[in-house]
């Protein structure tokens, strides 16, 4: 097992004329024991970048982040991490195939495995029969499952994914939904999932943190109550956990409102 | 409920979060019977049962095609048609016959002369071409990746692209001599800073995106040139190759007329010691083919190769 320790993040952008943005705000969370940690908060807060940061792509201007692996194994061993951006990001010039075989390599998975793979991971997306269609010919959802297969091939340690089934119809994203909840109880990852909706957070998160909008700072802490098997989108007892979570969403919106 | 009206950055998420209330606190069962149904309408079209696949639309292609091909021979007529209505105004030196002037081109390619001078005018390009190509595309990828050197490298590169061709030649044959290495130099000198200027811009407009992806993947510094920068050149590397060609003839026929003895160039001059404007003509119209077969053939052939991936924008260029 793996997890993720965040630590007194803190992150400043550029604005165009040179002043400082404050985009995260001192914070903190780790992903130690659970299975999906959701972070759910308004558009433009720092999600994103919170999971940049995450994967190393951007530095911090304080605290830090890390992927702490507690294998017991060799101290070099450092945790498979796993991205599903928020746009695909796919290589436009390689077919859908060709994509996940990238990740494949850059990750040093033995040859051996691939085929089976990509077999199992296309399959699981609904794209067995476009392996080899370049993504441009591809519908906006369609890509999107190719950028969520591209991180789930690796069967990462860590997986981070930044609202992967925003692009999809309802059917398609639930189904995908519980298949992602399968996968990560079956390979043991430690997920960070970013998310806008109420529902999708109540459904994969076995613990969610509300952020404010900009700077972004942790308001609220919610743990599911319920075990990622018995999460049924009919359930009471599930519609009453996303009540409470959507309390706690909109009296953080009251808290904002500018009195006019 | 409340509805939030103010202009806070949060907006869009409030109004989403407020959908989402107003959606979800609708009884479950109704829910559940709304998605029974969309899954049922998922399943099949609505189409009259036992009814044919509708046949695809395949009409068009074909006859587009051959307007493309049309044109492109009206165009071609209308340039021969002007040349001959010339012929009426000006003595026969001046502007030859179009019909005496092929055949003085079929007497050219018949008695293998064509072959011999043409391929060694190619090779002084492909080689110069070799030459340029394998220092630009390294040197644009740094300028455009590593800020100190585009600052380095930026002056000699503008300079050399404001020296005439004409200038690079004279001074590649003072300095080599007369013999093959100043005109493969000449060549190579001449296109370098358009190439790697080309090449120095397409790297500045890589998406930044993709190299993070490829980071996040562990992709070696190999693979994320291979796979990830390369490919977003190759429309810079083409156009740069097509424009360079052109560069690279007209300064490769200029070396070859300051006394090689053999290649186009050297042709050419020949035809003016005679005051030959059928041979001038004759070896230029070859020259012309040449490059045809070069421009549409090979490199148009190369480029829908390589993009491939792209779909094409023929829809809305009519
Ligand atoms: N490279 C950058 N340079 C400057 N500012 C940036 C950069 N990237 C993001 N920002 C700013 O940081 C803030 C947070 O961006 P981020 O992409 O993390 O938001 P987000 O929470 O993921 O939003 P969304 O839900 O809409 O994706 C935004 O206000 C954005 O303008
Ligand atoms: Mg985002």
């Amino acid at each position: 097992m793996a997890y993720v320790q965040v630590e007194n993040a803190v992150k400043y952008f550029s604005r165009e004329d040179g002043t400082d943005m404050l985009v995260l705000d001192r914070v903190s969370f780790d992903t130690k024991e659970f299975g999906i940690t959701c972070l759910l908060g308004p558009s433009g807060c720092g999600k994103s970048t919170l999971l940049n940061a995450i994967s190393g792509l951007e530095r911090l201007d304080q605290g830090r982040v890390e992927v702490i692996s507690n294998h017991g194994s060799a101290p070099s061993h450092s945790p498979r991490l796993g991205y599903v951006f928020q746009d695909p990001r796919l290589l436009h010039w390689k077919s859908v195939e060709e994509n996940l075989t990238f990740a494949l390599k850059g990750m040093s998975i033995p040859h051996a495995e691939w085929s089976d793979r990509l077999r199992k991971y296309l399959e699981i997306v609904g794209l067995s029969e476009f392996r080899n269609q370049f993504p441009l010919y591809l519908s906006g959802g369609m890509r999107q499952r190719v950028g969520l297969a591209r991180g789930l091939v690796i069967e990462p340690e860590v997986l981070l994914m930044d609202e992967p089934f925003s692009k999809l119809d309802q059917l398609t994203a639930r189904r995908l939904r519980e298949e992602t909840l399968r996968i990560c109880e079956h390979l043991k990852q430690s997920t960070v999932l970013v998310t806008h909706d109420v529902e999708e957070a109540a459904y994969m998160g076995d613990r969610i943190i509300i952020l404010c909008a900009r700077p972004a700072g942790i308001v609220d802490i919610l743990e599911n109550p319920l075990p990622p098997g018995a999460r049924d989108v009919d359930d009471l007892q599930f519609i009453a956990f996303k009540k409470r979570l959507l309390q706690s969403v909109l009296k953080l919106m009251e808290k904002d409102e500018v009195p006019s | 409920m409340k509805i939030v009206t103010c202009a806070s950055p949060i907006n869009n998420a409030a109004f989403t979060m407020l959908t989402a209330k107003i959606e979800h606190n609708r009884l479950p069962t109704v829910m559940a019977r709304e998605e029974k149904a969309l899954a049922a309408s998922v399943q099949a079209p609505l189409a009259t049962e036992g009814s044919a696949i509708p046949a695809r639309s395949k009409m068009g292609h074909g006859r587009e095609a051959a307007w493309t091909t049309g044109l492109r021979i009206a165009s071609i007529l209308a340039m021969l048609l002007v040349w001959w209505a010339l012929t009426f105004f000006f003595p026969p030196s001046l502007i030859p016959h179009p019909i005496e002037t092929f055949s003085e081109v079929a007497a050219i390619v018949s008695t293998g002369q064509f072959f011999t001078e043409m391929g060694a005018t190619l090779r002084r390009v492909g080689v110069g071409f070799a030459i340029a190509m394998l220092v630009s595309i390294p040197l644009g990828i740094l300028m455009g990746t590593v800020k100190s050197l585009e600052n380095f490298f930026e002056p000699p590169v503008i300079l050399g692209l404001t020296m005439p061709g004409l200038v690079w030649a004279v001074m590649m044959i003072m300095f080599f001599g007369l013999n093959e290495t100043s005109a493969y130099a000449a060549v190579a000198v001449t296109i370098f800073p358009m190439l790697t200027i080309s090449l120095w811009q397409g790297t500045k407009s890589i998406d930044k995106d993709l190299i993070d992806m490829s980071t996040a993947f562990h992709a070696g510094p190999w693979s994320k040139v291979v796979d990830v920068i390369l490919p977003q050149l190759v429309s810079h590397i083409l156009a740069a190759i097509r424009y360079g060609l052109g560069l690279a003839w007209k300064v490769v026929v200029v070396v070859e007329m300051f006394g090689f003895s053999n290649g186009v160039g050297y042709q050419v001059v020949r035809g003016f010691n005679v005051f030959s404007m059928k041979q001038v003509l004759a070896w230029a119209i070859t020259f012309l083919v040449v490059m045809i077969i070069i421009e549409f053939g090979m490199i148009g052939w190369l480029e829908s190769r390589i993009t491939r991936w792209r779909p094409r924008v023929e829809a809305w260029r009519r």
